[in-house]
């Protein structure tokens, strides 16, 4: 009986709303990013993102975890360019993860939005409810010219027709952190562990990646900055990135 | 109440069953004509998709959802004066709703298979469209019941159980009376679906109070079904899509399209199964009413709607609707507002309201204004949502028209297989309408 | 059987609808405790645990990371490469790389394109029918070397070998001596190189202005004011990953001291986007704007030298007055940038892109300089930092030919000087103007010898083609030019087996020797290219060790194999004396740029530009750069023409419209974008597109600007003036769809950018 009851009060109080060992978040500097596109490559290379090739992108069904969006203000010759990267904002009160009908979309106990493609049916709702236009939908099952499949990473899998896939802050990487941290029977990841691919490669070192859980952290530091805000802030949908916004002189 | 003169009890049952006993050429072309376009329309494209992925039709980042979810909204709006109409007249005591109820409540089973269809062929994995019913299974998943398609997922399957129990019901005594007008496999057959039916007061009284029952049963499933339709958009923050009117609008707009698509079918059935004694002119003169009443209702939200955008005044909104009214897709919204706000008004006028001709083509503008008002709703929300970088727009590939015009050929294909087996209009209700007969008479 | 059974349905009649009841009763308490029971028992259910999250005792794999050097472009970052299961999966930057630091652009990281490239030539190959019909037959390594080895052979016991010429990209280390001393004992003095990127401009001025022939350090990090003229030095000017870094730090890097950038260039790069001020000065004006800048400096007395009333004289004629009219730049800003850039703190100017490739460019850059010098920039922190000799090879760049060398190599092969052609890593039939006719020439040549690891322009003329191994399967070693203010090398290493039946260039032409015999074989006797490349680090360790190497040499070269790079952060940097000032203002010249074509009849401007995934077309053929939307414009797969879009407004052009763009030297066709950060009266196209042959993801696609520009040359340098054309503009009627990932490229009052930066 007492495992009944026990159960009952697990199920009334999901996992993730008990405070975790981490909280992956992500601060982006606006001031230093420059719009050069390092970080989308990176994610490329590491996601195993499919080559769609030309036609698909006229027909606007390109796959990019983390895009740059840009925003002309002003006109010439007073004019300003503001870039900012968007990828998935790994929500807390996400809406994509009470659309899913069948929990492929779901928050781990990292403070990650998780979707598992094994699971996804494709109804993409996910896609339609989601604010920030993070999640690309698998159209076609996208194949590689040989040998360039030779490049596909093995921590990550590759995705097929009809599946949703979105930015995962590179949960492989967090894992083999994990892995590690174990091994060295440490109970968390140290910071600056885990760096995701985006920012790892990022030139200006405008992205900084780190459990927001931990006060000592760089991005626990990052958050506090007075340019900081979270994009759409009004949906309510409280983002795990705090962008900085650009100094404007 | 008939235009011909008042038929006997005998004619009713010959004149009705006989077109489920006689079959002619023109039946077996017509049936022809459907399949193949059913198959070549709807199923030889949908597996082509199955093949390649869903990226055979037109939709895009921009708009993940396309036409597929907006002909389901569609189909599952056709479904709903069927039994509702149904259900309702009967328990306001309407005997003009007799002769007609039966094929609305077939249209309802029909137009519901046809959008379970559409989801069939929305789906990005459709072989695992299990997940999404609670089935038990070894690892302890089950659907996520915040999912408003997981509200959907049960609101159909209820309504359509509903819908079917409370046809099935009320053709009991019908079947019976095949059964007695028939001979050799198609009696046996028909001893089972009436169910021993032998006409005694008792079944009557049953009959009559499960009937009543059912009918009351079936209002608020109706009235829910489209309403949690409605959700999956309302209950996103897509601007466009997150309205607090949704509900009403989509149920109104659901009985409205049903209201015409029954008046659709009442001419089909009166011109090829030549039942003009048992639907006349009372019929059309009511759904005409009906029709106009509904229409404004329609309208008023459908403003009620452009003026909440409007006043809302966040740039979300007023982007939605400026893209709405202005934007790629505006010829349609004005099509839209045409055929389902101004063209109904003319059947205030009794002399339209009268002629079969002219309300067939009112009721076939309605239904396509109301296919088209699905389509708007799904089309012009998704591409402008919030980031102005994922702006866009989508247009449906040749695939996806294929689908649609396939999708109302699977409908016709199932009507015509209904009505060989089981009479299209209700024999015994008919007959209730009659005059008691006289011996002189 | 009906006797049997009788008495058992008897029996069973006799229960009693009581008895049902309790028995559905008892049944069902049954269940419903069996369920309870089930529920108490059953095991704890996991999540559901995909792949996504692996289970706790999935071991990812362990990966394997070696260090090597990007070839990408010529900065020379050092990278480190992930191997799993003997494949490459990711570059990274190498941390310990003094230039990239960890970091890496877009380009270099989709290096791995150009490992597993699919359009590699797998084979040596010979042509097999008409010159540039693109029919190859394959042939084996012995019987290529062994035609080759004897034809060379022959030409130079004839004392024929100077009609042998080499003609690379741009080759450093010890490739470069190997080409070198190959070329040297084979007779022929006809080495050369041909990188359209190479910046010639600035390093001839700054042989002008400050006698040193070398690329300095632009010490951007340490800045507090940016003043850069054309150079998009985030995007491809010079070494874009170090300035990226340099970069964030000048912004954010230190606390409460924000450096500020600005910049000058006709149509907003990367660069510009990031700047906060961006100043669309007339184009071919920029070095008269400097002078215009350095006039005010001085005039305000904020010049501190003795020989302030020289400079004076010097700047006479170009008074901020003048140099407004000149520029389209107000008075007040120049005096304004003047006294910005003289303020406390450190200042730099820097120079490149358009500004450096007009027949002016050597006088522009001599301007800035001057303004770096006046400003007292020079060997400072935060300013412009001579380098040291560089580690080893000393002649990094020194080759590159530059439009008056290629125009004289076009000249001999006409007048058929040329017997045999090899040419490697540079595809100068694409990245010429078409008038200099280049590919005509080499159909006088009798032997084309192309090495090469992809089919291009430039290879479609050899009659051999002799596959490379990708700088991902070659050993090597690499001196970063410029360099980082102290000696640095790194080594470059195979991180993976080689995919094909290839070889390195350096072994290639150590086989090649050995085919060539006489004196060749036994100078050049090294068996591998990384027999070679090791010995002489071990010279170069034995010529340093004195300096205080205290491991033994394997050890050194084991560890920096392990680093990938060598350095000394703490050695002196290179020379701290500041030039004479007398020799710089007499370096100043009136930076006036001459335009191919009268502005009557071609109205417009060119300016073609370089993009950071393309730069001179290489990038084109990797799939992930074709798919990397452009920063500035989100276009993928294809060449476009930005227009300002009043002048778009007034020509009646809209996007997507095909124009025909006509220079004095030829016409492109391409479809219009409207870009509002473009001065009116100039039309920006991309160079990088429209290759003709590379490969299935760059071919017939786009177009290439440099086609069409006019043949000039910066009499200074020598190089091609590739921003010095003008054009004229006609709507061809028809239509082409540009393909962009954009929507609406305005905020719409929405809070993305910031709420400080609610603007609509």
């Amino acid at each position: 009986m007492s495992t009944i009851v026990e159960k009952l009060r697990q199920y009334s109080k999901p996992g993730y709303y008990d405070k975790f060992d981490y909280h992956w978040t992500m601060t982006i500097d606006l001031d230093r990013c420059t719009g050069c596109e390092a970080c989308v490559v990176a994610c490329q290379a590491e996601n195993n993102l499919p080559i769609v090739g030309e036609e698909r992108f006229a027909e606007n069904r390109e796959i990019k975890w983390i895009r740059i969006e840009r925003y002309w203000e002003g006109e010439y010759p007073d004019i300003k360019m503001g870039f900012i990267p968007m990828l998935c904002q790994q929500c807390d009160d996400a809406p994509c993860e009470t659309a899913c009908p069948v929990y492929a979309t779901y928050h781990n106990q990292d403070g990650l939005n998780t979707q598992i493609y094994n699971r996804c049916i494709g109804t993409r709702t996910c896609a339609v409810y989601c604010p920030y236009e993070v999640r690309y939908f698998n159209w076609f099952t996208y194949t590689w010219d040989e040998p360039l499949e030779q490049q596909l990473n093995p921590d990550v899998t590759v995705r097929e027709k009809g599946v949703m896939e979105k930015c995962t802050f590179c949960i492989q990487r967090i894992r083999i952190a994990k892995d590690n941290a174990k091994d060295d029977n440490r109970r968390r990841v140290r910071d600056g562990e885990v760096v995701p691919a985006c920012v790892q490669s990022c030139p200006t070192e405008a992205l900084v990646f780190g459990n927001s859980n931990d006060p000592e952290a760089k991005v626990s530091k990052m958050m506090k900055s007075p340019r900081g805000y979270k994009v759409l802030e009004e949906l309510h949908t409280t983002p795990s990135i705090v962008y900085l916004t650009k100094v404007q002189s | 109440m008939f235009d011909h003169g008042q038929p006997s009890y005998a004619d009713v049952n010959k004149d009705i069953i006989s077109t489920m006993l006689e079959t002619g050429p023109k039946y077996w072309t017509l049936l022809g004509i459907t399949v193949s376009v059913a198959g070549i329309c709807f199923f030889m494209p949908w597996f082509y998709q199955l093949i390649v992925g869903v990226g055979a039709a037109g939709m895009n980042r921009n708009a993940v959802w396309g036409s597929y979810l907006s002909n389901f909204i569609f189909w599952i709006g056709l479904s709903h004066s069927g039994t509702l109409l149904s259900a309702v007249l009967h328990i306001t005591n309407s005997p003009w709703r007799k002769a007609i109820y039966r094929s609305a409540e077939a249209m309802t089973l029909f137009s519901l298979m046809t959008a379970a269809m559409f989801v069939m062929v929305h789906l990005g994995r459709v072989w695992f469209v299990h997940w999404s019913f609670p089935i038990p299974n070894q690892m302890g998943l089950w659907p996520n019941f915040r999912s408003p398609l997981m509200f959907d997922v049960m609101a159909i399957t209820t309504y359509l159980t509903a819908s079917s129990i409370f046809i099935y019901m009320g053709s009991v005594p019908d079947f019976a009376a095949v059964r007695d007008a028939s001979t050799g496999l198609r009696r046996r057959l028909y001893t089972i679906f009436s169910f021993g039916w032998r006409g005694t007061a008792r079944e009557w009284h049953t009959l009559g109070w499960a009937y009543t029952f059912f009918a009351v049963f079936v209002i608020p499933l109706a009235v829910s079904v489209h309403s949690i339709v409605s959700w999956d958009f309302a209950l996103s923050a897509v601007p466009g899509f997150h309205h607090t009117i949704f509900a009403p609008y989509f149920v109104t707009g659901a009985i409205y399209s049903g209201t015409a698509g029954i008046v659709t079918v009442m001419y089909c059935l009166r011109k090829f199964l030549n039942f003009e004694r048992y639907i006349g002119q009372v019929h059309l003169d009511s759904l005409g009413k009906l029709l106009i009443t509904l229409s404004l209702i329609w309208t008023y939200i459908n403003i009620l709607e452009l003026f909440s955008t409007w006043y809302g005044g966040t740039s979300f909104e007023l982007e939605a609707l400026s893209f709405k009214l202005t934007g790629f897709y505006a010829p349609l919204y004005w099509e839209m507002l045409l055929f389902c706000a101004f063209v109904p008004l003319l059947m205030l006028f009794k002399k339209i309201r009268w002629s079969w001709n002219k309300m067939l083509v009112i009721s076939i503008l309605i239904n396509i204004g109301m296919l088209t008002e699905r389509f708007i709703i799904v089309a012009t929300s998704q591409p402008r949502k919030f980031l102005p970088g994922a702006f866009g727009y989508y247009v449906p590939s040749w695939i996806e028209f294929s689908i649609t015009v396939g999708s109302f050929a699977i409908f016709a294909t199932l009507f015509l297989i209904f009505i060989k087996w089981v009479p299209a209009i209700s024999l015994y209700e008919v007959k209730e309408t009659l005059r008691p007969l006289r011996r002189d008479a | 059987m009906a006797a049997i059974a009788g008495p058992a349905i008897n029996k069973m009649s006799k229960i009693s609808r009581r008895d049902l009841l309790q028995f559905i009763g008892a049944g069902g308490v049954g269940v419903a405790g069996g369920i309870l029971y089930g529920e108490g028992v059953q095991r704890n259910v996991e999540f559901l645990i995909p792949q996504v999250v692996p289970p706790e005792d999935y071991s990812p794999g362990v990966a394997t990371w070696y260090n090597t050097v990007c070839n990408q472009c010529s900065a020379g970052c050092g990278i480190s490469v992930r191997i799993r299961e003997g494949k490459a999966k990711k570059i990274e930057g190498n941390p310990v790389h003094p230039v990239s630091q960890g970091r890496l652009c877009a380009r270099g990281q989709a290096g791995l394109n150009v490992l597993y490239n699919p359009d590699r030539i797998r084979t040596p190959l010979q042509n097999a029918a008409q010159r540039g019909s693109g029919n190859y037959a394959e042939i084996s390594w012995d019987e290529a070397l062994t035609t080759l080895g004897s034809r060379i052979g022959r030409l130079k016991i004839e004392g024929k070998a100077g009609r042998v010429r080499l003609l690379t990209g741009r080759t450093r280390g010890h490739l470069d001596e190997l080409f070198a001393q190959f070329m040297g004992l084979l007779g022929s003095e006809h080495y050369q190189q041909y990188d359209f990127t190479y910046p010639a401009a600035i390093r001839a001025a700054n042989r002008i202005s400050f006698g040193v022939d070398q690329l300095p350090y632009y010490d951007i990090k340490h800045a507090d004011f940016l003043l850069s003229f054309g150079a998009d030095y985030l995007g491809t000017w010079l070494s874009p990953v170090h300035h990226s870094l340099a970069y964030g730090h000048l912004r954010q890097g230190r606390q409460g001291r924000r450096g500020k950038t600005v910049q000058i260039e006709p149509r907003m790069s990367l660069s510009g986007a990031a700047a906060d001020e961006w100043i669309a000065a007339r184009p071919g004006t920029e070095g008269l704007l400097a002078l215009g800048i350095a006039h005010a400096l001085v005039n305000a007395g904020n010049y501190l030298g003795s020989d302030r009333d020289e400079w004076s004289i010097a700047l006479e004629a170009y008074s901020p007055s003048t140099v407004s009219a000149e520029t389209d730049v107000s008075e007040e800003s120049i005096v304004r940038l003047a006294t910005e850039f003289s303020a406390p703190g450190t200042s730099l100017a820097i120079a490149g892109g358009a500004t450096a490739a007009g027949t002016n460019a050597v006088a522009s850059v001599v301007a800035v300089n001057a303004l770096n010098y006046l400003a007292g920039n020079l060997g400072q922190r935060g300013g412009v930092i001579f380098n040291s000799d560089p580690a080893f090879s000393a002649t990094a760049g020194s080759r590159q030919a530059g439009l008056r060398g290629m125009l004289d190599l076009v000249e001999a092969m006409e007048a058929g000087d040329v017997e045999v052609l090899l040419v490697h890593d540079t595809n100068p039939v694409y990245a010429l103007p078409e008038n200099v006719r280049f590919r005509r020439a080499m159909e006088n040549v009798p032997l084309i010898v192309a090495l090469s690891s992809f089919h291009d322009e430039t290879t479609a003329m050899a009659d051999f083609i002799l596959p490379t191994n990708t700088y991902l399967e070659s050993w090597g070693d690499d001196v970063p030019d410029p360099g980082v203010g102290f000696p640095v090398a790194s080594i470059s290493q195979p991180v993976v087996a080689k995919l094909y039946d290839t070889l390195a260039v350096g072994d290639i032409i150590l086989l090649l020797a050995r085919r060539i015999g006489g004196e060749l074989p036994i100078r050049l006797h090294w068996a591998t290219m990384e027999e070679f490349i090791k010995e002489r680090w071990r010279e170069e360790y034995e010529l340093r060790s004195a300096a205080g190497e205290d491991q033994d040499f394997e050890a050194f070269w084991r560890a920096s194999l392990e680093a990938g790079v060598w350095g000394q952060p703490g050695a002196a940097t290179g020379d701290e004396s500041v030039p004479s000032s007398s020799s710089m203002i007499a370096s100043i010249t009136d930076p006036v740029s001459k335009f191919a074509g009268s502005e009557s009849d071609y109205p417009f401007v060119l300016h073609p530009y370089l993009t950071a995934t393309f730069t001179d077309g290489r990038g084109a053929n990797l799939p992930w750069l074709q798919e990397l939307p452009d920063p500035m414009t989100s276009v993928v797969y294809g060449s476009w023409a930005e227009l300002n879009p009043v002048t778009a407004d007034e020509l009646g052009i809209r996007e997507g419209d095909i124009l025909e763009v006509e220079s004095p030297a030829g016409s492109i066709r391409v479809p219009a974008l409207i870009f509002p950060a473009i001065r009116p009266g100039v039309i920006a196209i991309p160079i990088g597109q429209g290759h003709s042959a590379y490969g299935r993801y760059a071919s017939d696609r786009g177009v290439n600007p440099i086609h069409i520009v006019a043949t000039q040359v910066d009499d200074q340098s020598g190089d091609l003036a590739w921003a010095a054309t003008r054009v004229r503009i006609k709507r061809t009627g028809e239509r082409l769809r540009i393909i962009k990932t954009d929507g609406v490229t305005r905020t719409l009052g929405r809070q993305i950018l910031g709420p400080k930066n609610d603007h609509a």
